[in-house]
């Protein structure tokens, strides 16, 4: 029972950060209509922007954070504006191809800059847990949670609240309408890309703290953020979040019940389960 | 006389490669309804657009001083000519009072966009019921009533309404053009843009008849009620 309660607890850490993996993919899909081919690679470039900022600047890896997210932002509102504007809204395998060819061109990048060794955000916190009524809650895993909560019950709240908020949502909800109530979507667009590649930005530095990073680990992630996304409901942020909770559980007691060369095999199922049962979803907001 | 607030002249506007207006031209003073009348197709909501700059154009196209064929969409409703679109097209899932709050996305007078609410709820009492309500959710006659609040929200100067009687019931059509008077008073022009010519009548001051593209009658509309084509055509008296 108490390794029930390991397992579980191992489950939802690792749950909140998927969900901000998933985050980020549904927030561009949901406004931008692009599957984000590219998405995982924007995890794997805000891992190693944090790896550089804490080794390099000494700075540590949860301040460096917010910077991370700032340049990772730049890089998306950059990529939109003078790439992917130019093909938003049109035929989904355009949007599927260019953002296919970022993806293989942010990992080769990375390979020639960074190597292919792996790398983990090792700061002296790393080791260090506290055990409660026998589980084992590491500090900077369960820092990694607080920080997806928190990133997406803001991003809830910008998106409630602020001006430019509304103004996501509804480009989101009916482009024309938006554009004839003085919003430039172009402009929404880059700042939609932008924050998507912002909280993978931060997903990834925080995976790097808690699991470790090469030039690859882009494939993977980018299929399970849009499992996640799509089991969350693309404009619902908590609801991101409770999708990943839902598959980091599932993978940490396959992990433990199962076998874990099983924890890719329930991702990879699920993601065949979301499009078998919800096409519907997958076509009405694609 | 008083300058126009819009004026077009030898407008041609279309989708592509296929022309719909060919030399539409037409003036509209501050202070007036004006209505344009038609059946369906014959080119009206294309000349929205044109004027809102949703789609490209060719001729004349000025309000309130300034050429628009060089503006975007955006920047023409920054000048304050807000389209209240066919359809409706709120925003579906979102709440009454964040579609009015869309209204105000150009504006930055805060304080003037908190009387902006009150009137307009004064004018909708039902949405002040409903503010907190999924728009999607609402009757028909009242997302028209949120649409139209929602353009008012703007605080515009000319008001264009698209089929604003398009599947309501009577009593709401009525109800919505006592609305568009009481506008007027509020010193907003109002171009309203309609295939049910018995309502348009009933409360503009002058009309233009367009039919495939083209404006075949302009006049006021008490002697556009008198000309034999028009009752005949869309009055269905003889």
């Amino acid at each position: 029972m108490q390794l029930f309660g390991q397992i579980l607890v191992n489950g939802i850490l690792l749950g909140g950060l998927y969900g901000l993996m998933g985050l980020g993919m549904g927030l561009v899909w949901g406004v931008l209509k692009i599957v984000n081919l590219a998405h995982g690679a924007l995890i794997m470039l805000g891992g190693y922007a944090l790896y550089y900022l804490y080794t390099k600047a000494g700075i540590d890896p949860f301040l460096g954070l917010p910077l991370a997210m700032v340049a990772m932002f730049v890089l998306g509102y950059v990529l939109q504006t003078a790439l992917l504007n130019l093909i938003v809204r049109s035929a989904q395998l355009n949007t599927l191809l260019l953002t296919f060819g970022l993806d293989v061109v942010f990992v080769y990048m990375a390979q020639l800059l960074f190597s292919a060794d792996f790398r983990t955000i090792n700061p002296p916190y790393a080791g260090k847990n506290v055990t409660i009524s026998g589980v084992v809650v590491p500090y900077a895993q369960f820092g990694a949670f607080l920080v997806a909560l928190v990133l997406a019950g803001l991003l809830f709240l910008v998106l409630d609240k602020t001006r430019t908020g509304r103004a996501i949502r509804a480009t989101a909800q009916n482009l024309i309408a938006a554009r004839l109530y003085g919003v430039n979507p172009k402009r929404i667009y880059a700042i939609t890309f932008g924050t998507g590649a912002a909280l993978a930005g931060a997903a990834g530095g925080l995976y790097g703290i808690v699991s470790q990073i090469t030039p690859y680990i882009g494939v993977t992630l980018t299929a399970k953020s849009f499992v996640i996304a799509i089991l969350g409901g693309l404009d619902k942020p908590l609801g991101v979040i409770g999708g990943g909770l839902v598959l980091g559980i599932a993978e940490a007691m396959a992990a433990l019940y199962l076998d874990p060369t099983y924890t890719d095999i329930i991702s990879f199922g699920l993601l065949v389960l979301v499009l078998v049962a919800r096409p519907a979803q997958l076509l009405g907001r694609a | 006389m008083t300058p126009a607030l819009l004026e077009i002249a030898s407008l041609s506007a279309g989708y592509g490669e296929v022309p719909v207006l060919s030399g539409v031209a037409m003036v509209i003073r501050p202070g007036e309804i004006v209505t344009m009348v038609g059946s369906n197709g014959a080119g009206k909501t294309t000349l929205l657009r044109a004027i809102s700059r949703v789609i490209g154009a060719r001729g004349t196209l000025r309000f309130d001083g300034r050429d628009l064929t060089a503006l975007t969409p955006e920047q023409v409703f920054g000048l304050g000519l807000v389209q209240v679109p066919e359809g409706r097209q709120l925003f579906d899932r979102m709440t009454v009072e964040d579609n009015l709050r869309m209204g105000t996305y150009r504006r930055r007078d805060d304080a003037r966009i908190q009387q902006s609410f009150e009137r307009v709820y004064q004018l909708f009492p039902v949405l002040a019921e409903r503010r907190q309500q999924i728009a999607g959710s609402l009757s028909g006659g009242e997302q028209q009533m949120c649409a139209i609040a929602r353009g008012l929200m703007a605080a515009p100067k000319l008001l264009t309404v698209d089929e604003m009687s398009l599947g309501l019931a009577p009593v709401v059509v009525d109800q919505l053009l006592g609305v568009l008077g009481e506008i007027r008073k509020q010193g907003i022009t109002v171009l309203l843009v309609e295939q049910d010519v018995f309502a348009a009548f009933s409360v503009a001051d002058r009309g233009y008849v367009m039919e495939t593209g083209r404006i075949v009658r302009e006049g006021a509309v008490a002697e556009l009620e008198k000309d034999p084509e028009v009752r005949k055509a869309y009055l269905g008296v003889q």
